[in-house]
């Protein structure tokens, strides 16, 4: 197993989408220091949690200003906020490098059928699918402990203390929303193992959460539902919660929540695995 | 007796109600060159991907070095294999490609990736990337994979499509130096008789998914040979006729009513008379003879 993740890495480093990936997380968390909002992605805007902007007046003038001067002049007549918190209220985001880095390790794989040279004279299934999916692990933690740090200093050192947490809160908030975001990667995993080519599982991957979050909300409103556990535990907006002083009984929830999600995908990836053909 | 490498026990694979492969047994031992031969959807692939677990057989089993082929485990490193098209990392090199490979099968000296490029001929494209080989670059490459790791069992699926008339006789020549030198087993498949016989050393033809022959080198040479058919009740007294009147020993018994006389090819008028004048009852008595397409043919048509 060591061997084959030993070999994925040789290879990943070898590539240029690694170093590509890496450059634009640095390249959004310097825009979203610089501009001291975070950015976000999907349906849902999981700053209007983290964030904290009541004032109805300020977001008014934050819509109506054009240049990045004035956006940060009115951030700093707020006073100071917990700006790396807020962004680690939006690692939703990282949703789209996870599907690189399973693009990077797995699908690669599928797409120029290299995995028949793995299963037919070095490991077995097992092993295969276990070493790709501990690799996609560690290469996705690494890109959260990255974003989450790499933002933090930079944050500190351009915006200042008023704007940052402590090194150990952003540590609090990275390691409770991991249950979730291994959920997240399992899904991504389990898509690879049952699509397996590249263009079937960016087809599935890319749109899926936005398509989820309108067919539930499109329900929820059409027929006046009462769905509070779903704005809850939706994985967008309780990522976000999770970064903003949660409830203990909230974090133990979606990490129950996020190990039901492990295990679920993983006996239907492994499952689908086992059974299919290699072409 | 020799080591077994492969036993397949009545393997078949479906698809659906589609037999790919129908109840196949084969004994592959240490040292054959074993050719596996058939048209275009006979289950040659689906055999090679069965036993290279890269897909589960519908039932029946096989022994891979004497373990259960779902289990092999260890087992595994001590094959190559190259199964349909060669495939790989685009853009990657071909060392590069090999490197990964070797890493991934737990190599600590990277010295066999170049004598693997050495004996396929890619030295000079060692730093050409992947997917600007042509088809026979791509097919050297998937060779040298295979034989990367030294392994004991090699499996190779058409491995000479796409090279050129020089390419497929060096193959052929590296073929034989593994087999002979490192003592490496071999199943090699072709739809073309003729390019299999030139290296193996026994042979399975597969039609409709259905072990039709299998049968060694010297069997097919008989089955093919030129040569004069005598059909008779009485082989014991025939084969001391064509010893004593027409001196020759060069004939073989096929089975209890035909001998078959490598010599005299022209003379089979001189042959009967010597027969007859022994009162030999002659069954059947003609010249018979073809080439391994037309046996091979010959033998599909029998099946269908």
């Amino acid at each position: 197993m060591m061997n084959l993740i030993k070999a994925d890495l040789y290879r990943i480093l070898k590539g240029k989408a690694i170093y590509i990936t890496l450059i634009i997380i640095i390249g959004m968390s310097l825009v979203s220091v610089i501009g001291m909002t975070p950015g976000y992605i999907g349906m849902t805007s999981a700053t209007e949690s983290t964030l904290n902007i009541e004032d109805e007046e300020m977001r008014g003038m934050l819509l109506e200003v054009n240049d990045l001067k004035g956006v940060r002049d009115i951030m700093k007549s707020l006073g100071g906020y917990e700006l790396d918190q807020a962004v680690i209220g939006t690692n939703m985001n990282l949703y789209y490098f996870f599907i690189i880095i399973v693009v990077l390790i797995l699908c690669t794989d599928f797409s120029n059928k290299s995995i028949k040279n793995t299963l037919s004279s070095a490991i077995s299934r097992k092993k295969y699918y276990w070493s790709k999916a501990i690799l996609i692990f560690l290469i996705c933690t690494f890109l959260v402990l990255f974003n989450n740090y790499f933002f933090y200093f930079v944050n500190l050192l351009v915006n200042g203390k008023d704007f940052a947490s402590s090194f150990l809160d952003v540590f609090k908030s990275t390691v409770i929303q991991f249950p979730l975001i291994y959920g997240i990667i399992s899904l991504l995993i389990c898509f690879a193992f049952l699509f397996k080519k590249t263009a079937a599982f960016n087809t599935i991957s890319i749109p899926f959460v936005m398509v989820v979050q309108l067919i539930v909300y499109g329900i929820i409103n059409l027929f006046r539902i009462k769905a509070d556990w779903f704005y809850q535990y939706e994985i967008q907006n309780a990522l976000a919660r999770l970064a903003n002083h949660p409830t203990s009984g909230y974090v133990l929830n979606c990490a129950l929540l996020g190990v039901f999600y492990i295990v679920l995908f993983h006996i239907i990836g492994y499952y689908a695995f086992k059974n299919t053909e290699i072409k | 007796m020799s080591d077994i490498i492969l036993k397949t026990n009545h393997l078949t694979k479906k698809y659906k109600e589609f037999k790919a492969l129908d109840s196949v047994s084969i004994t592959i031992n240490k040292g054959d060159i074993y050719g596996l031969i058939g048209r275009n959807g006979a289950g040659k692939t689906t055999l090679m991907k069965i036993i290279t677990t890269l897909t589960n057989p519908t039932s029946g089993e096989f022994e891979l070095f004497g373990e259960g082929g779902s289990e092999l485990t260890e087992n595994k490193r001590r094959i190559g294999s190259l199964i349909e098209n060669p495939s790989f990392f685009p853009n990657l090199t071909a060392y590069e490609n090999l490197k990964y490979y070797a890493i991934q099968k737990g190599m600590v000296d990277f010295k066999p990736i170049e004598e693997s490029l050495q004996l396929v001929g890619l030295v000079d494209a060692r730093n050409k990337k992947f997917k600007n080989f042509s088809l026979g670059m791509k097919q050297r490459l998937g060779i040298a994979f295979a034989i990367l790791d030294h392994p004991d069992f090699i499996i190779l699926d058409e491995p000479i499509n796409g090279l050129d008339p020089i390419g497929i006789s060096d193959l052929r020549d590296t073929f034989k130096r593994l087999n002979e030198e490192k003592n490496i087993t071999i199943l090699i498949s072709s739809h073309i008789l003729s390019e299999l016989y030139a290296v193996a050393s026994r042979f399975c033809i597969l039609e409709k998914g259905s072990v039709v022959k299998e049968l060694s080198k010297e069997e097919l040479d008989i089955e093919c040979s030129k040569c004069v058919v005598i059909q008779t009740d009485n082989l014991k007294k025939t084969a001391t006729i064509l010893e004593k009147e027409l001196n020759t020993t060069n004939y073989k018994v096929i089975d209890k009513k035909e001998i078959r006389l490598y010599e005299h090819l022209d003379q089979i008028s001189k042959i009967s008379k010597a027969l007859s004048k022994n009162d030999i009852n002659i069954l059947g008595l003609y010249e018979t003879g073809i080439t391994l397409e037309e046996y091979f043919k010959s033998v599909i048509k029998e099946v269908n």
